[in-house]
């Protein structure tokens, strides 16, 4: 975090002339995140992490670590929207988790499911819309599967932000998962391209990641939208996630703001497409 | 519309010259009631003391739809009460004949033998007397007796009506006073607790099944249910004659009568309404709209529908979380998307009667709904019918293996794959001939939408806008054998 003052004089400059392709398509448009109009990040990923140790900290069991998150979801959902965020994506459950202990995943499921139907309610209210990327495998309860789907239909229309939990989610799945409907769909090899190919993943509305926020200083990407952040940002705050809240959150996008985005370090247009 | 009556059964028009104001039409009493909510539980109860007659009780058993598909009844029920009494007497007469089609072809016998005969004069007079009689009822139960004089006017009409049926209204006594004498004779003397009357009461409102339009909300639906079916059974049980609740043994509830005249005086009240809010036309139709269909409303439709959707959602989000078990089917994630179980198949298309057999009143009630949706006249609706019966004789060649006249759930499932055979491909190229009204070899858009109330499938449309015979006969035995769903043969054969 040490670069930020340095940043800051590049940012102003090096994206100016750009249109803003605001949503010209699914999937590839998210890069107009370093325009300076856009001082805010459209699309913001969390990766929760430290519940764990949190909770060993304090002596007390792993569990209680992921109850104490709850606080920090509502908290950051409040901020993110406040700050004027419209995507906020939330790794809650990753396709690796499954190999915690069997008693940990189970109270994580039954969490899950008391949080949801908790906040569904305020969900609606905030005019939030939700959704759950992953959530394929059998071991998810039918009752936490169906919930999901509720909150998904009952926000569906909602137009404030997107919320996107990742629960059960892996990135190289969604990858492969893709390539296989690409496939089916009969797409002839030369044609693909990394529009084509997104608008076959999972939910592909869904714009880039511009930032992504992995808490309790861990440094891995750990299969997270392994498409959606190719060209994120990314910051990595000591602090633990049940600890994080909405001051650190927006000290983020704060970090993020005086980031010097350049796609790669050469001129925007020219990464990725191939002009058709 | 066509005027041309091909009626094969007597003279029906015979009775136009009653003089004064018009006994049909948009002033006439009947209409007066048409958009009143009360009318909704006096039909309910009309209905009740119809199934009580043990002739019409029997051919309700038998030959009814209303148990599976009480809303598609209630639709078809209402369109042609509004065509008899409407006031274009070509139309009556179309309609008289059709309706004296349909029912000559019920008659059988009740399970104590009886014979009955939908054709019978003096039970027929008495389903119009139910009519006339609960209407007078709704009146006087929701605190707003008619005068004499309207009571008479509207006596007049439904005699009207039943000559328009019958040829002439013998059945019925001329004058209103002698009326009440025999109604009081035929529940006292007549009417028994029949199946079809404790169907009615007990069953039917408890299991009733969603419209259309509410099949994406099962929740919603079962929980209202749960609360309004018991109600709308004490409701009409506390209205029925006392004569008859004594006879048939229906129980008495404490608070029933309070409550039944409550609801029909708050039905009464919608009367303060402005105009226009209530149109049972409109609620019918709106009621059997399904969702996906393209129906000028259905925009509203599906937004309605959407915000259902979201209601059940939330509903079941707010549902206290038990130590909740919750046993139910297991998503059929087995059978693939578009595919529904024989079980699934027999239940929702074949057995329109829901008595849990396929016999000759469940293929004579499809005949029947699509040619109630043809309009067909002689003699294309024989024909339509005579397909059916030879698919009928196939079918129970072929899946009635323990030789009981009838096919059950198990015999069926089966014997699936072997289905579809000539009788079947017969079916479905009579009914192409009579949906192809002008014959020309293709149907078109409005002939499709005649059918299935709805415009062609985007995928059909590629075809030059037309539907060809061996397209349309594909599909159907796709969606008669190989149980496809979500074709447009569900809105016509599947909906409740």
């Amino acid at each position: 975090m040490s670069d930020q003052d340095l940043a800051l004089p590049y940012a102003a400059t090096e994206d100016g002339p750009r249109p803003e392709p605001l949503r010209a398509g699914p999937g590839v448009q998210g890069r107009d995140g370093g325009d300076p109009a856009r001082a805010v990040p459209r699309h913001v990923a969390c990766v929760m992490d430290g519940n764990g140790r949190w909770a060993q900290r304090r002596s007390l069991p792993r569990t209680e670590g992921h109850r104490a998150a709850e606080t920090t979801v509502i908290d950051i959902i409040e901020a993110a929207r406040a700050a004027g965020v419209e995507w906020l994506s939330l790794y809650a459950f990753s396709t690796e988790n499954w190999n915690r202990p069997g008693t940990e995943v189970d109270y994580l499921m039954r969490l899950v499911r008391r949080v949801v139907r908790k906040h569904a309610p305020l969900l609606l209210a905030r005019g939030i819309r939700c959704r759950f990327l992953g959530v394929a495998d059998p071991r998810i309860p039918r009752e936490l599967a169906r919930d999901f789907d509720d909150l998904a239909t009952l926000t569906a229309d909602n137009r404030g932000m997107t919320l996107t939990v990742a629960f059960d989610h892996g990135g190289r799945r969604d990858i492969v998962e893709a390539a296989r409907s690409l496939i089916r769909s009969g797409t002839p090899a030369d044609e693909v391209t990394e529009r084509i190919f997104a608008d076959h993943l999972p939910f592909p509305d869904t714009p880039d990641v511009d930032l992504v926020i992995r808490t309790s200083g861990e440094q891995r990407i750990s299969n997270f939208m392994l498409w959606q952040v190719a060209y994120a940002e990314w910051v990595f705050p000591e602090v633990l996630w049940p600890d994080f809240r909405a001051p650190d959150f927006l000290t983020c996008l704060h970090t993020y703001r005086c980031r010097d985005r350049r796609f790669g370090g050469v001129p925007p247009r020219t990464n990725g497409d191939h002009p058709s | 519309m066509t005027t041309g009556t091909t009626g094969s059964t007597g003279a029906t028009g015979t009775t136009e010259s009653t003089g004064e104001a018009p006994l049909f039409g948009p002033a006439s009493q009947f209409h007066a009631f048409f958009d009143d909510p009360r009318w909704a539980l006096a039909m309910i109860r009309a209905t009740v003391l119809e199934a009580a007659h043990p002739q019409i009780g029997a051919a309700l058993v038998d030959n009814s739809t209303f148990v599976a598909h009480p809303w598609r009844r209630l639709r078809n029920t209402f369109l042609s009460m509004r065509r008899m009494f409407g006031p274009d007497p070509a139309a009556r007469e179309r309609e008289a004949a059709r309706l004296n089609r349909l029912h000559a072809r019920m008659s059988g016998s009740d399970a104590r033998g009886r014979a009955y005969d939908a054709m019978d004069r003096p039970t027929r007079a008495w389903v119009v007397a139910t009519l006339f009689e609960s209407a007078v009822t709704m009146c006087r139960l929701s605190g707003q007796p008619l005068d004499q004089d309207t009571m008479e006017r509207m006596y007049a009409e439904y005699r009207a009506f039943l000559a328009a049926l019958d040829g002439d209204a013998a059945e019925l006594p001329e004058d209103l006073h002698d009326f009440w004498r025999y109604f009081d004779r035929v529940v006292e003397n007549e009417l028994e607790n029949t199946e079809a009357a404790r169907v009615i009461l007990y069953r039917l409102f408890d299991h009733l099944p969603a419209p259309a339009l509410l099949t994406g909300a099962p929740t919603l639906w079962a929980a209202g249910r749960a609360v309004v079916g018991p109600l709308l059974g004490a409701i009409t049980v506390a209205s029925l004659p006392e004569a008859y609740r004594r006879r048939a043994g229906l129980p008495e509830m404490p608070g029933a009568p309070t409550l039944m005249q409550g609801a029909y005086l708050t039905a009464g009240l919608a009367r303060f309404l402005p105009k226009g809010w209530i149109d049972a036309e409109n609620i019918i139709e709106i009621l059997s709209l399904s969702p996906g269909s393209d129906d000028p409303r259905a925009r509203t439709v599906t937004a309605l529908y959407a915000r259902m959707k979201r209601a059940s959602a939330l509903l079941r989000l707010l549902a206290p979380l038990g130590g909740d078990p919750e046993p139910g089917p297991a998503p059929a994630t087995g059978t693939g998307e578009g595919r529904r179980s024989a079980e699934e198949f027999f239940r929702q298309v074949l057995d329109q009667t829901g008595d849990g057999h396929l016999d000759w009143p469940d293929l004579a009630a499809m005949a029947r709904e699509l040619s109630t949706r043809l309009d067909l006249d002689e003699p294309e609706e024989t024909r339509l019918y005579d397909a059916f019966a030879a698919w009928w004789r196939e079918l129970q060649a072929a899946l009635d293996t323990d030789g009981d006249g009838r096919v059950s759930v198990d015999e069926y499932a089966a014997a699936v794959p072997s289905l579809a055979g000539p009788a079947l491909i017969r079916v479905a190229e009579v009914l192409f001939d009579a949906t192809d009204k002008d014959g020309s070899g293709t149907i078109d858009a409005d002939e499709y939408r005649t059918l299935f109330r709805t415009a062609f499938h985007r995928d059909l449309a590629t075809a030059g806008g037309t539907y060809g015979r061996s397209a349309f006969v594909g599909d159907f035995l796709s969606f008669m054998s190989g149980r496809r769903t979500s074709t447009p043969y569900d809105p016509l054969l599947a909906d409740a």
